[in-house]
């Protein structure tokens, strides 16, 4: 596909959103319309196996309507301007509007086309050349040691392109989001061990450059994970890498910020607002808008655009982030974070690219600085718990550190547990360095959306388990 | 559609077997907050999957091949069907995988998958979870409802392959997740759940709300565990997400053909999938997609299989490994079909038998995420709610977790008697493992 332009097939549909929205609010006081098409490719090369296939195209369009009293959608995977415009009518015809003197902001006009740059545009490669890249990738990590059982090489490309109007708002976006990854599995003959090296951004094929030495580093700890031991449970000194930095702003200070959480009275962060929460080292910030993240959009699925949001700042909680419904019900300003799955589900307030912000303390400091504790590596999972305020993560494996250094004794896997104003307040150093890690996050277990979350590393003090 | 991409696929030079999957969805969403609705959604879906599979020779000469792709095919694509199937023929021309087969006509067993109600009628369904919520509520002064969300769903699907395979179902789907406050001791907690069954009338809201309602309560006063190694006992969902892991289970991933194949599972058919001798009580369980109302239930699996319910491990010893027929026929191994859902016969004590114990011991309700690694069997679990039990005194406890490895766990386990059907799992209500290390104060 074209990676810049807006799709000519999708131009009939967008053209008639205007109007569309404008019918619709003959009836109701507010209206917007999203088209949403998912296209991509994806690759996967093992030690037994290839596959070439398209990621599973998703498109459709979505109507949201204000009634006065809720928000109401109907969405229809066919995009047939004709059938969208009886989709249309029979909706709001459907709805029992309630006169109310709340009105919703579509906010100051915009208008406006944008798309992913690339130094390296996917489209200017072939599948066929795509795929003999992964089968090269496979090849060198294959050959690094004997110990080695199976190597996955996956590649994904997907292009969103999307296009939203209400009456002040007409805007399109096309995103490409990469990602490639490199799975390696040993085993010593009792067991099977493994670990992964991820890259993965919003941009061109330069994002996936793996280097010699990464898949080295990659067997390093993919052998390393052999021998790994049970951590000791109990309170500990850590050092967490930018992944693990991530992680924990994602989730002890990202889901429990997103202001549907505050409307259901689930957010404890509600009762610190403009108060001192973690360290006056730690500033955390939402930014949909951060070059080349995973998390990265122009605007959001309710049509606001994206911009920083800065949700700690030296240590004081500022602002959450909002999705339109929760912000209008609050009157709390709008951030760019009202996101959808896809078009089967409801927009939510929704992290993009969180991160705490980089620091002024050299990484091998902080390390020095540690008499006994545990460097932890990579995360594996993470769960929320906004009202009661605990954090999980699951690190894949941490490093033992005595006497200010990583000494190659591996623990694996390492829970992080513990209440988010403690683990925040104890960060005492903030690492001068910076790095975004992608995936997907849910909102509970549903409602998978790309992120990414980061940032230095930082040193505090955490329950391992 | 499905016909014409049929006759269409037929047509397409380098399709040497095909597949067509037709699924069409309508979804009935129903969310609140607190006592008022916060939106209502209906969506309908429909699209086709079209799996096409090219035989080549391989680049060096070295035998015949065959590559697959999946693309899927949507009311937008049939003014260019051609050119679509003929782009998945040359991403499938790409690939070089060893000769499979697909399944031929089958005939497809008859599995209970719907509630008629909604498919009638999915709003008023919708709304009556909701107000089933409410009323559950009623009587439990001090908690009130957060917020809760009721998907209502009928999925069509129609299949049919080129080896003359054809079959249809329909299945519903409801999912309820809810949040319910509890307020006391100058706090509020909160107590989240959520719920999928094939029919409403199996989801048994007055228990839930119960149930949640005193979880809520109890984590006003709960404090952190204490660090050490415990037996501890797991239950009903809890126990469910242990087991099966959001799908991902070590115990669905190490009996899997494809793993097998793949080299990234040490499971043999014929020997134990423990690493040590087993002291607890034989450990049995099947993959089964005929369970009626399964959320994991269905007549036709994805390449054409008739579904069925395969013994997988009995008595710690792997009877099976599950795989469709690409893997199966790689490793000469009968073809069963994806994994279904859980399985596990009761055991020999009574739930609270097992919690009878003068203890120290924990009794986990509730894991804040529970997945344990599906190729080591390693997990870490946040306590979102559990009990400490000790010289008759019931303690709550939240925070800290629970550690160890899920294989070891069930090699020493004990099993109640009572059973529970949730969902995707059909098995014993509760587990107890009598070592696990517990990290807390």
């Amino acid at each position: 596909m074209d990676r810049t332009h807006f799709p000519a097939e999708l131009a009939d549909i967008q053209a008639t959103l205007p109007d569309l929205v404008a019918e619709m609010e003959t009836r109701v006081p507010y209206a917007a319309a999203l088209v949403s098409r998912n296209a991509g490719q994806r690759i996967r090369v093992t030690d037994r196996e290839q596959d070439v296939s398209e990621m599973e195209p998703r498109q459709g369009i979505v109507l949201t309507v204000w009634t006065g009293a809720a928000f109401e959608e109907a969405a229809n995977s066919d995009l047939q301007p004709e059938r969208t415009k009886r989709l249309a009518r029979e909706f709001v015809r459907s709805l029992q509007v309630v006169p109310s003197a709340e009105v919703i902001d579509p906010g100051e006009p915009a208008r406006g086309h944008y798309a992913t740059s690339c130094e390296i545009d996917p489209n200017d490669m072939t599948p066929k050349q795509k795929l003999d890249r992964c089968r090269e990738l496979h090849a060198k990590a294959r050959g690094l040691d004997p110990r080695i059982v199976n190597v996955q090489v996956s590649y994904q490309e997907l292009h969103e392109v999307k296009a939203f109007a209400n009456r002040a708002r007409q805007l399109s976006q096309i995103i490409t989001r990469l990602r490639m990854m490199v799975v390696m599995a040993v085993s010593d003959g009792t067991q099977i061990r493994y670990d992964w090296l991820g890259k993965e951004g919003t941009g061109g094929l330069e994002l996936l450059e793996v280097t010699e030495s990464e898949l080295e580093s990659l067997c390093h700890s993919s052998v390393a994970l052999l021998t790994a031991e049970k951590v000791l449970p109990g309170m500990c000194d850590v050092i967490g890498s930018p992944d693990v930095s991530g992680v924990i702003a994602h989730e002890a200070f990202g889901h429990g910020v997103e202001l549907d959480m505050f409307l259901k009275h689930r957010a404890r962060s509600r009762q610190y607002l403009g108060q001192q929460i973690a360290s006056p080292l730690v500033s955390i910030l939402d930014d949909p808008s951060y070059g080349g993240g995973h998390g990265s959009y122009f605007f959001d699925d309710e049509g606001e655009l994206a911009r920083p949001t800065y949700i700690i700042r030296d240590g004081v909680f500022e602002r959450g982030i909002s999705d339109l419904g929760s912000a209008h019900s609050l009157r709390m300003p709008r951030s760019a974070n009202g996101r959808r799955e896809s078009i089967e589900r409801k927009v939510y307030a929704r992290m993009s690219n969180t991160f705490f912000a980089p620091g002024t303390t050299p990484v091998e400091a902080m390390i020095e600085s540690v008499d006994q504790g545990v460097y932890l590596n990579k995360t594996s999972s993470g769960m929320e718990d906004p009202k009661g305020w605990g954090m999980q993560v699951t690190s894949h494996y941490g490093e033992e550190i005595r006497h200010g250094k990583r000494t190659g004794r591996i623990f694996a896997p390492i829970g992080i547990t513990g209440y988010v104003p403690d683990i925040l307040k104890s960060i005492v150093a903030v690492g001068d360095d910076f790095q975004l890690s992608g995936g997907t996050c849910g909102k509970g277990h549903k409602e998978w959306v790309p992120v990414s979350s980061g940032g230095p590393h930082l040193k505090l003090r955490a329950r391992l388990g | 559609m499905l016909s014409e991409i049929k006759r269409q696929i037929e047509q397409t030079s380098g399709v040497h077997d095909w597949s067509l999957r037709a699924i069409s969805k309508k979804s009935t969403q129903h969310y609140v907050i607190g006592d008022r609705t916060e939106s209502r959604r209906q969506v309908t879906t429909e699209r086709v999957l079209a799996h096409v599979l090219n035989d080549h020779a391989g680049a060096n000469g070295d035998g015949m091949f065959r590559g697959e792709t999946l693309i899927t095919l949507l009311e937008s694509d049939r003014p260019r069907l051609s050119a679509r199937l003929s782009d998945a023929v040359f991403m499938a021309s790409l690939s070089d995988n060893p000769v499979w087969s697909l399944p031929g006509a089958s005939s497809y067993p008859e599995v209970a998958m719907t509630e008629p109600e909604i498919q009638t009628n999915p709003h008023v369904v919708a709304e009556q979870l909701i107000a089933q919520v409410g009323e559950a509520l009623r009587d439990k002064p001090g908690v009130r409802l957060s917020s809760a969300e009721a998907f209502v769903e009928e999925e069509r699907v129609e299949f049919l392959n080129s080896q003359g395979a054809q079959g249809s179902q329909v299945a519903t789907h409801v999912m309820l997740e809810m949040v319910l406050l509890a307020a006391g001791h100058g706090d509020e907690m909160e107590s989240n759940i959520g719920c999928e069954r094939r029919r409403a009338r199996d989801l048994d809201v007055a228990d839930l709300v119960d149930r949640h309602a005193q979880y809520a309560r109890d984590a006003l006063v709960a404090t952190a565990p204490t660090t050490g190694t415990y037996p501890v006992v797991v239950s009903d969902e809890a126990l469910d997400e242990l087991l099966m892991g959001g799908g991902d289970s070590p115990l669905v991933f190490g009996s899997s053909a494809q793993a097998r194949y793949q080299k990234m599972t040490s499971w043999q058919p014929g020997q134990s999938i423990f690493k040590e001798a087993p002291v607890g009580e034989p450990f049995t369980f099947f993959s089964n997609a005929l369970l009626p109302y399964g959320v994991r239930s269905r007549a036709v699996e994805d390449d054409g299989l008739p579904a069925q319910r395969l013994l997988v491990v009995k008595d710690g010893i792997l009877e099976h490994l599950w795989g469709p027929s690409r893997y199966a026929e790689y490793l000469q191994l009968p073809a069963t079909g994806a994994f279904g859902n859980m399985e596990i016969g009761g055991g020999s004590q009574s739930y609270d038998a097992l919690l009878s114990e003068p203890g120290p011991l924990y009794h986990i309700v509730s894991f804040s995420a529970m997945s344990p690694d599906p190729i080591t069997g390693d997990f870490v679990g946040e306590i979102r709610l559990g009990y400490e039990l000790r010289s008759g005194q019931r303690r709550p406890v939240r925070g800290g977790s629970i550690s160890g490895n899920l294989l070891s766990a069930l090699a020493a386990a004990r099993w109640s008697s009572e059973t529970a059907f949730l969902g995707s799992y059909h098995g014993p209500r509760a587990a107890y493992f009598p070592q696990i290390t517990v990290a807390g104060a």
